[in-house]
């Protein structure tokens, strides 16, 4: 097996691990930096994908406090107070690096300053944009730069398992899969960044890049990493449905479709929201994802399953100007957003839960830090639209700053175990000596699963069955191999990989929702539909031991703001 | 309606091939090979690829990620032009029931429809396509730019790349030069070139007005005619023409 060695390896190229790589270099250019991606440098992930912008307290009138007051309460009081208190001041830091650095668009007012936009859940207009596509945008400035750097880049090469010393008390390195040759490679390094982002792909309905995984996660895991609120996925209530084997099926048509006023319709093409909230289609995400799923369960749906959003009863030039990304998209995929109905349907969209870390985004084994979605904290039950690049892009650049840091403190490389690497490999080539079986029938039923019992609406029973089933799956999986087993860009080798991470990841997931006997944020059980007071407000650890998963009840630390005596449950508007 | 009571096959003809040997091997040796795929509704030539890749052949490989028009990976020769596959509907580029797919022309080959992008990124590179910040504008406040000012507008109308090589794909330039950086790294520093914020457009302008730069467009169009996102590269290098024309002539006098 080839061997590297590396100051810095950096796992992801969204917008944590290319700031990362960019901070790191700007402290200390003489360190070898290398980012390695499951994909293309830049181009994998979701910080690509961010459609809505980035919420920064900027304007006359606003305040990091506000934001934070926002940021807690979304997260329904369960979030790592001085997480969010690091993001939110580290937004005003980034954004301004983002602009004057890195070189970004941001939309702008008349007058030339910035525009900042409405965003649902926050008491002000703090969303910085670049029209409905803003996260093209930060990440194409961002590779770009690294591009332009001396910075290593593998590409390609997943990672697939994190490799500790022989005391088990620090990461020596990480088992790099080369996806072109098929061979592995092990990279050893002084600190390692987790930044492969999370990404609920194992959903029926799902909006995150199809390359995601939730790898890092089950890697973190794996190593004993301790991870936090896995329970909380965010469901996003407008994905577009294009039927039967469709790669579009489940991507979001942006949010401010509805903020806008667009309507959503049943099967019968008649508005319901008002039946569930009286801010009708402006509810919150999880509000507006659970009656959409509530009449889907009902019938009342298109021909796909899904409902209708319409724009058409809205002045078409508005639409056309203010959404110019989405109705192109819809136009491309056959669909009419300006003057027609649009199927779609809630879609899983984002992992609040991850590895538990501090603000400086160390993590509880020496040399491994982590940022981004593969962390958990920050967002606590439910994530702001608008926080999820600045969470990202805040870790990354702080974690870059950090790594540079602490390497200039390590005298060496720790020596890797060479037992657990060995196991690493033998573990990873699984599938390559198992007679081939149906992968796509595992992935559809996994996501079958985990839609109809682990999703928008869950209860004892429909955990305890999916639990049942997705253990099940996996043992299906260990007895299921892959083609002729060719090796260099072999997909169906990644797809039994993927496979791998997501079920393990739905474990965690399972896990962690039953152990909440209560409705918070994203996670909602039908039988323990009371909302959990602020003021209790606790959250799920999680670890990895002798084999099974310990949920643990921990509290949450009010060190900065309290929920007040007569603090609400209710969702803010 | 049943979504799939449409029982048409489509005849898809897919070009398979193991890895160039070199950046100088861009078409190795390889051979057409068909399959009859189920009509869908909304189906596009990435679905096409995974429905054979996931029941037909699990040996077919091809890369895509973002699959809705972001990440610029998935980009094939579809029908023989260069096309982003996530968001072709068959609809639109099929006119009876046959399809080709082949990968991307102008870069190496890694296997089947899987192309090395590399030679792109690092052209973006040398091209010095990256934003220079100003040093002397206070960092922690942001410049007032007027989204109506006419060099803002000139660099909106081409900022909005996502990088997917379709026009590096179509420009027959790139295919007889092998030094030239081709459409879109041009069109990126012509957004810099007009971007009021830039440290040193004119060093920008001086990276590519040499013959590996804008002088070597011919103008054929092919990257406006293709561009998925409608951008015009030619307008861009037809501005980095002019511009480091009038560059070179303030040089003179």
């Amino acid at each position: 097996m080839e061997r590297r060695r590396t100051d810095i390896l950096i796992l992801g190229s969204g917008g944590a691990g290319l700031f990362a790589a960019i901070h790191a270099h700007r402290k200390n250019s003489d360190l070898d930096i290398t980012v390695a991606v499951k994909g293309l440098l830049g181009k994998s992930g979701c910080t690509r994908m961010v459609q809505g912008g980035y919420n920064v307290a900027l304007a006359l009138g606003d305040s990091v406090e506000r934001h934070f007051r926002d940021t807690v309460e979304g997260g329904k009081w369960i979030n790592n107070q001085d997480l969010a208190w690091t993001l939110v001041n580290g937004a005003v830091e980034r954004i301004h690096e983002l602009e004057n650095e890195i070189g970004c668009f941001f939309d702008r007012n008349p007058d030339g300053s910035i525009h900042q936009k409405a965003f649902a859940g926050q008491t002000f207009d703090r969303t910085v944009h670049k029209g409905d596509l803003t996260g093209i945008e930060i990440i194409s400035r961002l590779a770009e730069q690294v591009w332009a750097r001396n910075i290593n880049r593998l590409e390609e090469h997943r990672a697939v398992a994190l490799i500790k010393n022989k005391t088990g008390d620090r990461l020596a390195g990480v088992l790099l899969l080369d996806i072109r040759s098929g061979k592995f490679l092990f990279v050893e390094a002084k600190a390692v960044l987790l930044a492969t982002g999370g990404g609920p792909t194992m959903y029926r309905y799902h909006t995150p890049s199809g390359d995601k995984s939730c790898d890092g996660m089950a890697m973190a895991l794996a190593a004993g990493l301790p991870l936090r609120d896995m329970e909380m996925v965010q469901f996003h209530p407008t994905g577009l449905v294009a039927g039967e084997d469709t790669r579009i099926t489940g991507t979001i048509i942006e949010e401010g479709l509805r903020g806008a006023g667009g309507y959503l319709l049943n099967g019968d093409e008649e508005r319901f929201m008002a039946d569930y909230d009286p801010r009708a289609e402006r509810a919150t995400r999880d509000i507006v994802s659970r009656a959409m799923y509530d009449q889907m369960r009902a019938g009342r749906t298109a021909k796909n399953g899904g409902v209708y959003i319409t724009m058409k009863h809205l002045d078409a030039k508005m639409v056309k100007k203010q959404f110019k990304g989405m109705v192109e998209r819809c136009a491309d995929c056959g669909f009419d957003l300006v003057s027609g109905l649009v199927e779609v349907v809630p879609t899983a969209h984002y992992m609040m839960g991850g590895v538990v870390f501090q603000t400086d985004c160390r993590t509880e084994l020496t040399g491994l830090f982590a940022a981004g979605e593969d962390t958990g904290g920050v967002h606590g039950a439910n994530r702001l639209g608008g926080n999820g690049v600045g969470n990202s892009t805040v870790f990354g650049g702080i974690a870059g700053d950090t790594m540079a840091g602490w390497v200039a403190e390590q005298s060496g490389f720790a020596e890797a175990d060479e037992g657990e690497l060995a196991a690493a490999v033998e573990r990873t080539s699984h599938p390559l000596n198992r007679a081939p079986g149906d992968l796509n029938d595992l992935r559809e039923r996994l996501s079958n699963v985990m839609w109809d019992d682990a999703g928008i609406i869950r209860d004892a029973q429909g955990l305890e069955r999916v639990s049942k089933a997705v253990n099940a799956l996996h043992d299906d999986l260990m007895n299921t191999g892959i083609g002729s087993g060719q090796r260099h860009y072999d997909i169906a080798w990644q797809d039994w990989l993927n496979l791998d991470s997501q079920m393990t990841v739905s474990k965690m997931i399972i896990a962690a929702a039953q152990a909440r006997d209560d409705s918070a944020g994203a996670h909602f059980r039908s039988d323990f539909s009371d909302t959990l007071a602020p003021r209790q407000a606790w959250y799920t650890e999680l670890r990895q031991i002798n084999g099974s998963l310990q949920v643990s009840r921990q509290s949450v630390d009010f060190n900065r703001i309290k929920p007040n005596v007569d603090e609400g449950s209710e969702d803010k508007p | 309606m049943d979504n799939n009571s449409d029982q048409r096959e489509l005849t898809v003809h897919i070009w398979r091939s193991e890895a160039s040997a070199s950046d100088d091997d861009l078409q190795p040796d390889g051979a057409w090979q068909t399959w009859e795929v189920p009509v869908r509704n909304s189906q596009t030539v990435l679905d096409v690829v995974t429905w054979i890749q996931r029941h037909r052949d699990p040996d077919l490989s091809y890369r895509y990620a973002c699959r809705v028009g972001m990440c610029g990976t998935c980009a094939m020769t579809v029908q023989g032009k260069p096309r982003w596959t996530c968001r072709t509907r068959i609809g639109t580029v099929v006119d009876g029931n046959e399809l080709t797919i082949a990968p991307l022309r102008n870069l190496p080959i890694i296997k089947d429809l899987a192309t090395d992008m590399a030679p792109f990124f690092d052209k973006w590179a040398e091209a010095g396509a990256q934003f220079v910040p100003d040093r002397n504008v206070d960092q922690q406040t942001m410049a007032p730019v007027k989204p109506d000012s006419r060099a803002r507008r000139t660099a909106d109308v081409a900022i909005e790349c996502i990088g997917c090589a379709v026009c590096y794909a179509a420009c027959d330039t790139v295919a007889w030069r092998a030094d030239y950086l081709g459409p879109a790294a041009l069109n990126r520093v012509w957004t810099l070139v007009n971007d009021e914020r830039e440290a040193s457009p004119k060093e920008h302008l001086k990276a590519v007005a040499g013959e590996s730069g804008c002088l070597s467009c011919h103008s054929h169009q092919s990257c406006a005619e293709l561009c998925p996102k409608h951008l015009n590269p030619t307008a861009s290098i037809a501005g980095l023409k002019r511009k480091s024309f009038l560059l070179a002539l303030a040089g003179r006098s």
